[in-house]
């Protein structure tokens, strides 16, 4: 060996070989979780979504046979309108919803960053409360403040001359959406503090000393640095909408609006428990799987692409 | 690197292991009935999954059956969550030995073989002894899977003070039901209506096509018939599309706390309902007692009985126990023997299934709370009247989740009934076909 190459050999070996087992010894917990929660179950979707049931016998009542199915199932739940319907509907949610949520979260953040220590903590924790609540009490608590004749709401607006009904066709996805921001914008607020937490402070003196004021130590200091906390909860909240199920689920039984097919989640969830078709409930599974994906990498290859054009 | 390889190789067979165990995939229950080895002295433990509260007859059949002794577990209601979880344990091979099982959702069971074949152990000697139609139910291709508990004849329940003070006939057409629902409305002052239409609840609905004489399902050979668009089922549609765009009726749920609300202060003056439906208006309108009647169902042709039927259980006996011998032994003495019968109507669980004679049952006393009435005897003509040839599909509650997905759409002012029934048959149809049987539309 020559001095040249044992100078450069210990650095790759360090991040090949010897770490290589020490390591895996490290992650083998989480990868043996990880393998048993998350993979296997991914895998035996996707193994049943392949599959179906042959029937025989008079209608179809004797002894049933599963059998390889192809991609039936998956050309089946395309063919469901109401399946495709769901989609749209929480795309459109998410279109809204996640905007206002994240634009929400961002301000309240901002402002916090601007309040003194001690307040700060306690008005923290109040945003982040609702976050505490499980989505179904939450449901169950806003429910109460949306039927008619029970709600205080109702009672007020009906005061002033209104007549509102959040349950009905056309408000029912914004009463969730409502539903949806009160839980989770405090959530997304706490992860944009932290992100404002590590900014160094000498980057605000030095903009102090250049004549910054609030605003644009704002604008342009914190707005830029939080921008990977803001893609972080702005991927979390896609993957979130698409997979919208217990609130529609809660709020089902008092607003007819909300179809078995209303989001794709609780589709697919019909199909398995109340239908008894686990093969086409994997197939909307794995669908609505890719279907988030396909929407969490394309945003992110979007900000990456336009932060490369940034450059 | 050899370990990493090996690492991979493990990981790969990890993977892979699903797909080999799913080899042995099972369509429907996971474990089937078998009969255990009965061992003299020990005790054989039963569990029953319901959600009637029935626990009172299952202690006394404890209390005389010490060696085989029968757990109850109350579980959500049917839809609810009830058979969401049945469906759950069949396909875990640990399912209870018995479950309540309306008669509508016994083709769903049927179809994942989820029930246990009775006719080996014996069942068809007992059928004598319980109502034919009901007892036809549970059975399937001549073998019998079910035992029946009891029915659900429709009726009218009514307000006789209200009805009186507004000096309204009690209605015994449909046409004359609709003339009835105009009265109402301008003698209460616009505070009354003559029903609530419940926006989703096509087990409700289903029972006027069904009176009418339709059949929303029927066979021919080995296919599914839907028909939801015959003639019967669209001159019920226009009647209460009309009744619904006239604003005539109220559009409020059934069971729920507004509909009980309504039923107690005469918003609601009378409602087309189940014979089981007594323990509900008495228990939740209790400040109306004496007030309320029973009469017959509203008539297409005056002067016929014509009837329906809403709701009736089965006590099956699931795919998986180890003592079916034991379960159909309980199952049947639940619903016959005359102490459990007595204790069961208490408990409101609906018509029974064996052969009554009313004036020697409980059913047959006057009430206090219709007035003194011996209503039962009202629905015992809606229960002889009632068309039983009306079939369920194996897909019941999926399908009539179409039909309540739609429905709602019409209360709430979007197109009507009709249109709303035949957009239903198409999804009908489909779901039939999803789950790899022969189906198609009547028309």
């Amino acid at each position: 060996m020559t001095p040249s190459s044992t100078r450069r050999k210990p650095a790759a070996r360090r991040r090949s070989a010897r770490p290589d087992r020490k390591a895996w010894t490290f992650l083998g917990p989480f990868l043996a979780v990880y393998l048993f929660a998350m993979i296997l179950p991914i895998c035996y979707a996707i193994y049943q979504s392949l599959l179906k049931v042959e029937r025989s016998g008079p209608l179809g009542l004797g002894e049933p046979k599963v059998t390889f199915a192809g991609l039936e199932n998956y050309t089946l739940a395309l063919e469901q309108t109401a399946f495709l319907e769901g989609f749209g509907r929480v795309l459109l949610f998410g279109a809204v919803q996640v905007p206002v949520m994240l634009l929400l979260a961002l301000v309240l953040a901002l402002l916090l960053d601007q309040v003194k220590d001690r307040w700060a903590g306690l008005l923290r924790a109040t945003y982040f409360l609702p976050y505490g609540i499980p989505g179904v009490i939450a449901t169950l608590l806003w429910g109460f403040l949306y039927v008619p004749g029970i709600s205080p709401i109702n009672d007020l607006l009906a005061e002033l001359g209104f007549q509102p009904d959040f349950l009905g066709y056309d408000s029912v996805l914004w009463s969730i959406a409502n539903i949806v921001v009160w839980e989770f914008t405090g959530y997304n607020m706490l992860i944009i503090v932290a992100q404002l937490k590590s900014i160094p402070q000498e980057l605000y003196e030095a903009a102090r000393i250049d004549g910054a004021g609030p605003w644009q130590v704002a604008l342009r200091i914190k707005l830029p640095l939080v921008r990977p906390a803001l893609i972080l909860t702005c991927v979390f909240s896609i993957i979130g909408t698409m997979q919208l199920f217990a609130e529609p689920l809660v709020l089902k039984k008092l607003a007819p609006a909300v179809t078995n097919d209303y989001t794709p989640n609780l589709s697919a969830y019909f199909d398995a428990f109340a239908n008894a078709n686990v093969y086409l409930a994997a197939a909307k599974s794995v669908l609505l799987a890719v279907a988030a994906m396909v929407l969490s990498f394309g945003f992110l290859s979007l900000v990456g692409r336009s932060r490369k054009e940034d450059r | 690197m050899p370990t990493r390889r090996r690492l991979l190789a493990a990981t790969a067979a990890a993977a892979a292991s699903p797909a080999l165990a799913a080899c042995g995939e099972q369509a429907g229950a996971a474990r089937m009935t078998k009969q255990a080895r009965r061992v003299p002295g020990r005790r054989v433990n039963l569990v029953f999954w319901t959600w009637v509260p029935l626990q009172k007859a299952v202690a006394l059949w404890n209390k005389h059956n010490p060696d085989i002794h029968v757990t109850v577990q109350t579980v959500p209601a049917n839809t609810s969550g009830g058979y969401q979880k049945m469906h759950a344990a069949l396909k875990a091979g640990d399912p209870p030995d018995l479950a309540q099982i309306e008669y509508y959702a016994l083709p769903e069971f049927m179809l994942v073989r989820g029930l246990t074949e009775l006719s080996a152990y014996g069942a068809d000697r007992l059928k004598d002894t319980y109502v034919d139609w009901q007892w036809q139910q549970g059975v399937f291709a001549g073998r019998t899977y079910a035992i029946p508990q009891g029915s659900g004849p429709m009726g009218f329940f009514y307000r006789a003070d209200l009805y009186d003070r507004w000096d309204i006939q009690v209605p015994r057409t449909w046409d004359a039901f609709r003339q009835a629902a105009m009265k109402i409305r301008k003698r209460s002052g616009g505070k009354s209506y003559i029903t609530a239409f419940p926006p989703v609840n096509a087990q409700w609905f289903a029972s006027f096509p069904w009176q009418r004489g339709a059949h929303w399902v029927r066979t021919e050979g080995n296919t599914w018939v839907v028909d939801l668009t015959s003639e019967e089922t669209r001159q019920v549609a226009d009647f209460w599309d009309g009744m619904v765009r006239d604003k005539l009726v109220a559009p409020i749920q059934d069971s729920q706390s507004s509909f009980f609300k309504g039923l107690q202060t005469g918003q609601i003056a009378s409602w087309l309902g189940a014979q089981w439906q007594d323990a509900l208006i008495r228990g939740n309108a209790p400040g109306t007692k004496g007030k309320w009647r029973v009469a017959e169902m509203p008539q297409w042709e005056r002067g016929e009985h014509a009837s329906a039927n809403w709701g009736g259980s089965s006590t099956a006996i699931l795919q998986g126990t180890r003592h079916p011998r034991e379960a159909l032994k309980f199952a049947h003495w639940l619903n016959t023997d005359p102490a459990s019968i007595e204790l069961l109507v208490e408990a409101g669980y609906g018509w029974p299934s064996v052969e009554l004679e009313l004036e020697k049952s409980p059913l047959g006393k006057p009430d206090p709370f219709f007035g003194g009435q011996v209503y039962n005897e009202v629905f015992q003509v809606s229960d002889r009247n009632v068309d039983t040839s009306w079939r369920f599909s194996p897909t019941t509650t999926q399908s009539y989740a179409h039909i309540q997905d739609n429905s709602g759409r019409v209360v709430a002012g979007h197109g009507t009934l009709q249109d709303a029934l035949a957009d239903a048959q198409t999804k009908f149809v489909d779901d039939l076909r999803a789950k790899g049987l022969d189906a198609r539309s009547a028309r």
